[in-house]
């Protein structure tokens, strides 16, 4: 009986372990699971995860921002157009706040986040709005949120003014910057570091009557062939004088070329055309090329003296008379401007999208002559997030806000009202979007830019050349006179700012 | 006791000086030794702002546009004119003279910005802007005026602001002169021209230094209807005056970047030229007298 027991025991405890040894083995030579596959499969799935990876973010945000015991963060943002069609630049981070409370809401938090806000628009000009925000700064009052222009970060960052994001970018990533068009992320770096969010680009085409020019005998494949001309270089600025001047003696127009009335860096394009550089990124330095500042200032000489098509009066004139109106109305040829003109036109009700199309065209910046490259400038705005935003501990929910409104769908909202360029990928196809063709005729236009300089001393070196360019205009200054004294005055600004070159 | 309540009294006025004007002007002067930017750093820098200046060609014409400006302006029209239209005006009947007289007041209650306005609109260039629609009648072409004839705009509208004042002066020092003076003058057979250049200009020539040095010190600061009708321009600094110089570095540039150093060393000449033309004037026009109690009793 007992050796009966023990036998049974042994192969009871026998089976027990060939089990385990077999699940063992069958665990071990079993082929794995493959992981679930890192990146999405379909575009509804990657709206998902990003959904959900957002809704962690405001779970975690939800957490910080109960722990300040307060019921209610207020965000002071400052938002300058000057164009009034720019209203987005705000408008969304209302949009924005009032989803952020609804989600807020719907996860069970009592918090609120409130945005008192600011859009300044003309009279206010750059120069006032950069102003008001460090005497504000200065005085402990900034806004926590700051949009302005790209070439601000070196000043802005050295200074103290703003932090550093990339580790909110980071942390951020894949909810929506790894959208944004990469060109841009090299506007916003300083000293290798990111200090500010893209929030729209533009080009700057020179727009040309159509009208004017089928009065001219052009035909309608001639005319539609000119942004391809200017493309390719076979139309260069001396032709743009020769055509301008045509139209005038004709009694076509009353003015050949309008350009902006007030300082500005549109200016810089007629530079660049002639084969001028503006920066280096090696030695971080601004560039004088002799030559062709030298063309440049023959060229306005030219222009307003001996072909007459820009007016001597140009510079003192009024935004309305002369600049949109002439041109809008048919009493102009070329109008060297801004994609967010024809916003401004069509909001202002001075062109229908119909006339627009109809009697508008639009091309790059002609070279200044045969094998020089067409040109345009862009100059992207950016939100930053002040350091008093953190000091305050509100630089969380700004960045979160920022994050929410670098959308495609709601920066889409600021393109179409002001006529601005995307700033992400995902952008370009949004059904807004790609309603208006003008943002997708001039996209191409990006592959001739070049951004303005991000150094400390580029508003002395675009002053200087604003005077200069004045007074060659208004007759006191002849071209030799005017190029040495703006190399003159460049010289000035120290060779550690500066690299001048033939 | 008495100097106690001197004290007193002299305070407030005492404490408006210190704050509004010897405190700004030490800071504007510290600020003139630094670099200082929208960095708001005081790095100081010795005199470099100065010598700078000194380098400086543009400082040079805007000079010279200020001293053509002050002179052009405090002649013709704060001291000129002013004096005409005060003669004129009490040598006619009260009631045209007092209508008169306000009219030319109106441009110094126009809000400055509306004045100016109102002044880019007659001087454009359209036919139907207010000057040339006028010398239409006659056959002249339209011109832009600020463009052909900044200057003259630029005076004219300076002029027109700064003439009520010496004319509310002049005419107020005109009509306390004892009516037995000018009767007199009448009985030995003076006629009006010999009135006023014998009798009524002798008797008002404290208001008349008055007002040249007070007004002259007035220009030399004065900006802001040039900021609004030309900025500066219409060309290459053309009608740029020092106190605009300074005010375009300092704070109004279109990037925002600004040489609070440069433009507050511009500003401190302005406060020294001031007080030399000040001693200038208490010396040359013998102010001092004007100051002390009358020796007799009238």
């Amino acid at each position: 009986m007992r050796r009966g027991a023990s036998r049974t025991v042994v192969i009871l405890v026998s089976l027990v372990v060939g089990i385990l040894i077999g699940a063992s083995l069958g665990y071990m030579l079993a082929p794995k699971p493959q992981p679930a596959p890192a990146t999405p499969t379909t575009e509804l799935d990657k709206l998902k995860a990003e959904n959900e990876q957002l809704k962690a973010k405001i779970e975690e945000l939800k957490k910080k921002l109960e722990a300040t015991g307060e019921k209610e963060i207020t965000l002071k943002i400052w938002t300058i157009g000057p164009d009034p069609p720019s209203e987005y630049r705000l408008k969304n981070f209302e949009i924005a706040a009032s989803m952020l409370n609804k989600w807020l809401a719907a996860l069970g938090s009592k918090v609120r986040v409130k945005v008192e806000g600011e859009f300044f628009v003309r009279p206010v000009e750059w120069g006032e709005y950069k102003n008001k925000f460090y005497l504000a700064y200065k005085a402990g009052k900034a806004p926590d949120i700051y949009l302005t222009g790209h070439e601000d970060v070196g000043f802005l960052a050295a200074n103290g003014y703003i932090i550093p994001l990339d580790d909110y970018i980071k942390e951020y990533w894949d909810e929506v910057y790894y959208d944004v068009i990469p060109t841009l992320w090299e506007a916003v770096k300083y000293q290798g570091k990111i200090w500010g969010i893209p929030q729209d680009t533009e080009a700057r085409p020179m727009y040309f009557r159509k009208d004017v020019l089928r009065a001219l005998g052009w035909t309608e494949e001639q005319i539609n062939e000119l942004p391809e001309k200017v493309r390719r270089g076979e139309f260069t600025l001396d032709d743009l004088l020769e055509l301008a001047k045509e139209a005038k003696d004709k009694g076509l127009v009353e003015r050949g070329i309008l350009h902006r009335v007030k300082e500005g860096y549109d200016y810089f394009q007629f530079y660049l055309a002639y084969g001028g550089r503006l920066w280096d990124a090696k030695q971080g330095k601004m560039v004088f090329t002799k030559s062709a500042w030298k063309k440049t200032l023959e060229w306005f000489y030219k222009a307003v003296w001996e072909y007459k098509v820009i007016s001597p009066t140009q510079f003192s004139g009024d935004w309305d008379k002369d600049f949109h109106e002439p041109f809008t109305k048919g009493k102009a040829l070329f109008l060297s401007g801004g994609t967010w003109h024809k916003g401004e036109w069509i909001s202002k009700g001075l062109l229908t999208e119909e006339s627009f199309n109809e009697n508008v065209g639009y091309m790059l910046h002609p070279a200044g002559e045969p094998g020089k490259k067409p040109v345009t400038l862009s100059h992207p705005l950016i939100y930053t997030i002040t350091k008093q935003a953190q000091e305050r501990g509100v630089a969380d929910v700004a960045f979160v806000l920022i994050t929410m409104v670098t959308d495609p769908h709601l920066n889409s909202l600021h393109a179409i009202k002001s006529s601005h360029l995307a700033i992400l990928y995902s952008e370009i196809s949004d059904s807004r979007y790609t309603k208006d063709p003008f943002l997708a005729d001039v996209a191409y236009m990006l592959d001739y830019t070049t951004f303005i300089p991000n150094h400390p001393k580029w508003g002395d070196y675009s002053r200087i050349v604003f005077n200069i360019l004045r007074g060659v205009e208004s007759g006191d200054l002849k071209p030799d006179q005017a190029f040495n004294e703006l190399l003159r005055q460049i010289q000035g600004l120290g060779s550690d700012a500066v690299i001048i070159e033939d | 006791m008495k100097h106690k309540y001197l004290l007193f009294f002299l305070a407030p006025s005492f404490l408006l000086i210190l704050v509004f004007f010897l405190i700004p002007v030490v800071i504007t002067l510290l600020i003139s030794l630094t670099d200082m930017d929208y960095s708001f750093q005081w790095n100081w820098v010795g005199l470099k702002n100065y010598e700078e200046m000194l380098r400086d060609p543009i400082a040079y014409k805007v000079f010279q546009n200020t001293l053509l400006y002050v002179f052009t302006t405090l002649s013709l029209f704060n001291v000129g004119l002013a004096l005409v239209i005060s003669l004129i005006t009490v040598h006619i009947p009260e009631r045209v003279g007092s209508g008169f007289r306000a009219l030319w007041l109106l441009p110094r209650i126009t809000p400055s910005t509306v004045y100016a306005l109102l002044w880019l609109w007659a001087a454009r260039q359209d036919e139907s802007a207010l000057f040339n629609w006028i010398l239409g009648f006659f056959g002249f072409e339209p011109v832009n005026w600020i463009h052909r004839h900044p200057w003259l705009i630029v005076i004219l509208v300076n002029g027109f602001v700064g003439t009520s004042f010496g004319m509310i002066i002049f005419t107020a020092a005109l009509k306390s002169i004892p009516s037995d003076y000018l009767r007199a003058a009448r009985v030995d057979g003076a006629n009006t021209f010999q009135v006023i250049r014998y009798v009524e200009l002798p008797l008002i020539k404290w208001p008349l230094m008055f007002v040249t040095a007070y007004q002259t010190l007035s220009l030399l600061t004065s900006y802001e209807y040039i900021l609004l009708v030309t900025n500066g321009g219409p060309g290459y600094y053309t009608t740029e005056v020092w106190a605009l110089y300074s005010y375009h570095l300092a704070f109004a540039q279109y990037g925002g970047i600004v040489k609070f150093g440069y433009g507050a060393a511009l500003a401190t000449v302005l406060v020294v030229l001031g007080l030399i033309m000040s001693v200038i004037y208490w010396r040359v026009f013998r102010l001092k007298e004007m100051m002390l109690e009358p020796k007799i009793e009238v």
